[in-house]
């Protein structure tokens, strides 16, 4: 097992170098080298992973005596499985895709060295090793990202990124510190073990240590994983190719989850920092989804899309579902990378089809299809009200019956039967003869989804936290004052309630508030298409910067 | 003797506002070679005076130091003259060397050496590179060639790696310097640890922008004499060379 895991780390290292060493004679073919060797580590990893579910004990190796430590655990042999999975799906693609570029070979062994970085970050076993390796990722996919050396935008936006990247390494690194300082090692193994045995009361520079350290690592997460004000980078990468793209967006762009799920014992004696993980997840969430929809280019919408998942991930984590965090960074990597390998297709198919609904009028009467027949708009309300939660809560209390009992699993459940109601409206709204016959195949779905979903989060849970202590203490760490707990849940229901019934009432009679609203609401599309304004003010400062730093030079005579 | 020492080490582990004379002198020198010898030779007279001292530099100097360095990386962000920017950042990298001798990291002077070997050797390269597009180009000047990813392929590869190095990227010596001087830093200063990592944030985006006015852009018309294979291999060779010595060194520093 040991040397699989060194095996995986140098399979796509050796590959990288042979593409490049072989590209001056085999020129375009040596990307074959660069293909085999991603067969050879997605199939290690899938061994690794069979042996880690067939019971494997986890363990380390030891390649250095301070650092090179690597892990052979659930999290890393899962994650090394997703990466090696994604990346090899990356490279297939680009074969074909990137044949025409420039540098061809030279993007097959950066892709290589990406997977091979991102390999090492999720097998990391000590602080040292994951620093190297957060910060190469950040390096190799500013070069992935300005493949095209014509393109300056494509530079500017690599930049854009790489300086977000470095400034999420800083915590990171500011956290390792002070866990060295506390425990005299950079072992991730050793210091669990002895804030396992102890609660850990000690601080730094008068704040509690844990905390201190994982609002840190916290920041490090917020940074890698797109959340709101450290986002900016991510809509705007869309210039460069676009493998690069369903790489990061399915893979680079998750590992604010993983990061955070590596530090869960250290995020269990927290008090009070996965609430503020919560909330940053939940505002990213809400805004990332807003301006997705204020997009019109399919790219950059996709990149806000990601970014309103991610923060979606990361408010998982925030209320202790971490399991359920991997779980959505694999599921959302997996349907991410396909719409963003099927991009093209689909701007290929819109230039066919713009896709934009007609008039009702002009179907009925110019393409003879039939009108769309409503049903009244209470009983709809009442069904998307009623039936979704209802089957979200059989799904989970066949699952766990004691669920009721996990605060983060109420919250979420909030998300799901928003999600379910938002299926029946659209459903609602759409052109159809018998609307029963299309909601009954709809809500069949959304059954088999719910349950689905239900038993592979739960799977997870066992899988990468066996232990149902440990599984309790994220939890609980996440959990608030059950007083307040309800309020909220009974403020929550009121909301969804109220906010439906206003939905399809407005629906029904909406033309009357068009009038009142629509100036409210041009002013707040303003805002949003121009998304908040928040890339055009990191602009403004970093040029404030580069002015203040042209004065200096020319006062103090470039010397 | 304490304070004539402590004035070659603020010459020679350049402190502002001294080490304008190093970037005076380091401008005025056209010939490749000359640079090269002093960024090498620089700093080593540093750690040698530093060495002569026989205690350990005061808090208010180290602050000084990083003071230094911040300024330096900060200008660093606006200079398009590749030749002035190799100045800038090695006086930031190696105004940083005295916290390192403060904190006890380099427990021999001999260590403190290697490190201020390690930070130099990317600047070195730098320097020739300089030199090399100075006579390709006729200045080394970020957007004034442009494109040379497309015009002098190899050479731009090698540009890369170099900046790379000289921004302390993971894995060269550099990178170890900086990582254990923050940590050790930290809970002693840590806001002169905070300050570092600030600085090494500066390196990125300075460099950052310079490679991007160096690399990207379309492709030059006239046709220019790029490096040969060989000497790509050498140099490349050498950065293996470089990354080993960090690794080797990480083992001392942390």
């Amino acid at each position: 097992m040991e040397g699989l895991v060194v095996i995986v780390l140098l399979l796509p290292l050796a590959s990288a170098t042979a593409t490049h060493l072989s590209a001056p004679r085999l020129h375009r073919g040596s990307v074959r080298i660069s293909i085999i060797g991603m067969v050879a580590t997605f199939a290690v990893t899938t061994l690794l992973l069979g042996q880690t579910l067939a019971g494997a004990p986890a363990g380390e190796i030891r390649l250095g005596t301070s650092w090179g430590v690597l892990l052979f655990d659930p999290l890393s042999t899962l994650m090394a499985f997703v990466v090696s999975g994604i990346s090899l799906v990356v490279h297939l693609y680009s074969v074909r895709y990137m044949a025409e570029e420039r540098g061809y070979p030279r993007f097959f062994v950066l892709l290589g060295l990406m997977t091979a970085a991102l390999l090492l970050m999720v097998s990391a076993g000590d602080l040292i090793t994951l620093l190297i390796a957060w910060h190469l990722i950040g390096v190799l996919l500013y070069f992935l990202l300005g493949h095209d050396a014509a393109s300056q935008s494509a530079h500017r936006y690599a930049a854009w990124t790489l300086l977000t990247y470095r400034f999420g390494d800083l915590p990171l690194l500011l956290g390792a510190g002070l866990l060295y300082h506390a425990f005299g090692t950079w072992s991730l193994h050793a210091i669990f073990a002895q804030l396992a045995s102890v609660p850990d009361p000690r601080t730094v520079l008068g704040l509690p240590l844990a905390e201190t350290v994982s609002g840190l690592i916290a920041l490090a997460a917020f940074a890698r994983s797109a959340q709101f004000l450290l986002h900016t980078w991510l809509p705007y990468t869309m210039s460069g190719p676009t493998p690069v793209s369903a790489l990061m967006h399915a893979g680079i762009v998750n590992a604010g989850g993983f990061l955070i799920n590596r530090f869960a014992p250290l995020f269990v004696t927290t008090n009070g920092v996965l609430h503020w993980i919560f909330f940053v997840g939940l505002v990213t969430a809400v805004i990332g989804s807003v301006l997705m929809l204020a997009q019109n280019d399919i790219k950059k919408a996709l990149g806000y899309s990601t970014m309103g998942q991610m923060g979606f991930m990361i408010m998982e984590c925030g209320v202790g579902a971490f399991s359920l965090a991997v779980y959505h960074l694999i599921a959302h990597g997996l349907f991410k990378g396909t719409l963003f390998l099927g991009a093209g297709g689909v701007i290929h198919d819109a230039r066919q089809d713009d896709g934009v609904p007609k008039d009702d009028l002009y179907t009925f009467v110019v393409e003879r299809r039939p009108a769309r027949r409503r049903q009244p708009w209470l009983l709809m309300a009442g069904i998307t009200l009623l039936v979704p939660v209802t089957i979200l809560v059989i799904a989970h209390w066949l699952v766990a019956s004691d669920f009721f009992q996990k605060q983060g699993a109420v919250v979420l459940l909030f998300f799901g039967w928003v999600t379910g109601a938002q299926l029946i409206f659209s459903t609602y709204r759409m052109r159809t003869e018998n609307i029963w016959r299309l909601m009954g195949l709809i809500l069949f779905s959304f059954t088999i989804v719910v349950i689905g979903y239900t038993l592979i989060s739960h799977a997870f849970d066992l899988f990468l936290y066996p232990d149902p202590a440990f599984r309790s203490r994220i939890y609980a760490a996440a959990g608030i004052n059950v007083y307040w707990f309800d309020t909220l849940v009974i403020l929550m229901t009121l909301v969804v309630v109220l906010g439906w019934l206003a939905t399809y009432y407005a629906d029904e009679n909406g033309r009357r508030w068009k009038g009142r609203l629509s100036l409210l609401w041009r002013g707040f599309y303003r805002l949003v298409a121009r998304e908040l304004f928040v890339a055009g003010l990191y602009a403004r400062f970093s040029e404030r910067l580069i002015g203040i730093a042209t004065r200096l030079n020319v006062l103090l005579r470039w010397s | 003797m304490s304070s004539l020492g402590y004035l070659a080490a603020a010459v020679f582990l350049p402190l502002f506002p001294f080490s304008m004379l190093f970037n005076r002198l380091f401008a005025r020198l056209d010939n490749a070679a000359a640079r090269m010898g002093l960024l090498l030779l620089w700093p080593q007279l540093g750690v040698l005076a530093l060495g002569t001292l026989g205690e350990r530099p005061p808090a208010w100097m180290l602050r000084w130091a990083v003071a230094t360095a911040a300024l330096y990386a900060l200008r660093s962000v606006a200079v398009r003259d590749l030749g002035l920017w190799t100045g800038y950042m090695a006086t930031s990298a190696w105004a940083l060397l005295w916290l390192a001798a403060a904190f006890g990291i380099a427990a021999a002077d001999w260590v403190l050496a290697l490190q201020a070997a390690g930070l130099s050797l990317p600047f070195v390269l730098l320097a020739w590179l300089v030199g090399r597009i100075e006579t390709e180009l006729g200045a080394a000047y970020a957007g004034v060639g442009g494109g040379l990813a497309e015009t002098l392929p190899r050479l731009s590869g090698i540009l890369v790696l170099a900046i790379l190095a000289a921004v302390a990227s993971p894995l060269v010596p550099g990178f170890f310097a900086l990582l254990a001087t923050t940590v050790h830093a930290l809970p002693v200063m840590p806001g002169v640890a905070t300050l570092i990592l600030t600085i090494w944030l500066l390196w990125a985006w300075s460099g950052a922008r310079t490679l991007r006015g160096f690399i990207v852009g379309p492709a030059c018309a006239e046709p220019k004499r790029d490096l040969g294979i060989t000497a790509t291999g050498l140099l490349g060779l050498a950065f293996v060379v470089l990354v080993l010595a960090g690794i080797s060194i990480s083992g001392v520093l942390i």
